[in-house]
């Protein structure tokens, strides 16, 4: 990469990394004026776009699969086998859509799941009622 | 959440409700079938088939190269087409025999040399060749590997055990959702006259990623702690 390139990302990474959770910055829906264009491109980065953002080391594990983290995998497959969506609409539900909170706060099966959720309801395969009344019915097995 | 002081060692904790994530998967699972979307056994189809997925192939494609020169073209030319050598055709596969639909069919394969290390990430999700190598370790899918891996490859290299001379090139290859990557490492002396068998025990996991390079004595990845799962998925 270009020196001149690589300054841009570096200084394009530390402008997200002063964005998140602003509390120490007004962020209250600032005058046009206010946003130059360095930060419209920051704002307007979608949450899963981290390749290059500094990190500390962690240690690396390996991990067992929950028998509901394997069954979403193969429902997302199978959605996708049968043409409820394709593979370009997943990414973006579950990599830009969720919003930065949910993309680092939940597991990765987490958001598949719940985007799989989303996509029947969005598209009317089911209504928001019926998925809610199944989840209460499901939880009763369980008492 | 997770908890850092958390003993990697330690049992899952014992948990006396079903989480939320399982009620939702029962949910939308149900639903879907309920509503015609796809079947039961649709599903039991795609279960069955991830059983039979795993590194093995990779291993396979690996050793035959370091044996076969023409096979080794193939594989770089076309990991595709080589592919089918080790009996992953990524176009037709089961189940839908369509391929998969989130796997695509573009396999690369990346040719180390004693001066140059390929490794892969999917810096944007976790892109990983499934059909040929089965499913993507955790570590791989954490956002620190895919922030820190393309800007500090030496470093993160080194905590997986990988010390890299600086004459060596290490170029980090970025999945995306079209293209998928495995790494054809440099065969290590010490192999001389090994069989395709042996050969392939030693292309672990791990080095066809790019985070390991095989070793005559090593048939494993290396030891890392285990996150264990509340209720665990048996393969």
């Amino acid at each position: 990469m270009p020196s001149s390139i690589r300054d841009k990302v570096h200084r394009h990474l530390d402008i997200c990394r002063q964005i998140q959770p602003a509390l120490h910055q007004e962020t209250h829906a600032p005058s046009p004026d206010m946003i130059d264009n360095a930060h419209f491109r920051a704002y307007t980065r979608s949450p899963h776009d981290i390749g290059g953002e500094p990190d500390i080391p962690i240690t690396w594990e390996e991990k067992e699969e929950e028998v509901w983290e394997h069954n979403t995998f193969v429902t997302c497959e199978v959605l996708a086998w049968r043409g409820v969506w394709n593979a370009e609409e997943r990414r973006r539900r579950q990599n830009v859509e969720v919003g930065e909170t949910m993309y680092l706060g939940l597991p990765y099966y987490g958001r598949w799941l719940l985007t799989a959720a989303k996509i029947l309801v969005d598209k009317q395969f089911i209504t928001l009622t019926e998925l809610q009344e199944k989840m209460d019915e499901v939880r009763k097995r369980y008492e | 959440m997770s908890d850092d002081k958390h003993d990697l060692h330690s049992p899952a904790p014992m948990v006396d409700e079903v989480s939320e994530f399982e009620v939702l998967e029962l949910a939308v699972r149900e639903l879907a079938i309920e509503k015609g979307l796809f079947t039961k056994e649709d599903h039991n189809r795609w279960t069955e088939y991830m059983h039979t997925l795993g590194p093995a192939p990779a291993a396979r494609l690996v050793a035959k190269a370091w044996l076969d020169p023409e096979f080794k073209k193939l594989a770089v030319n076309d990991g595709v087409k080589a592919s089918l050598d080790v009996g992953i055709d990524w176009i037709n596969s089961m189940p839908t025999n369509f391929g998969t639909p989130s796997d695509y069919c573009n396999l690369r394969v990346l040719e180390d040399t004693p001066k140059l290390k390929h490794v892969v990430v999917c810096t944007l999700c976790s892109c990983y060749p499934r059909p040929i190598l089965g499913q993507s370790p955790e570590w791989y899918r954490t956002p620190n590997y895919r922030r820190r891996i393309v800007r500090w490859p030496r470093q993160v290299l080194a905590e997986f055990g990988l010390q890299l001379p600086e004459d060596i090139e290490v170029r980090v290859e970025d999945s995306n959702q079209k293209s998928r990557f495995i790494v054809l490492p440099v065969r290590p002396e010490g192999t001389e006259g090994w069989s395709e068998d042996q050969l392939a025990e030693i292309v672990t996991r791990d080095c066809l990623i790019g985070v390991a390079v095989p070793k005559p004595s090593v048939t494993a990845n290396r030891k890392r702690p285990v996150r264990r799962a509340v209720n665990p998925y048996h393969h």
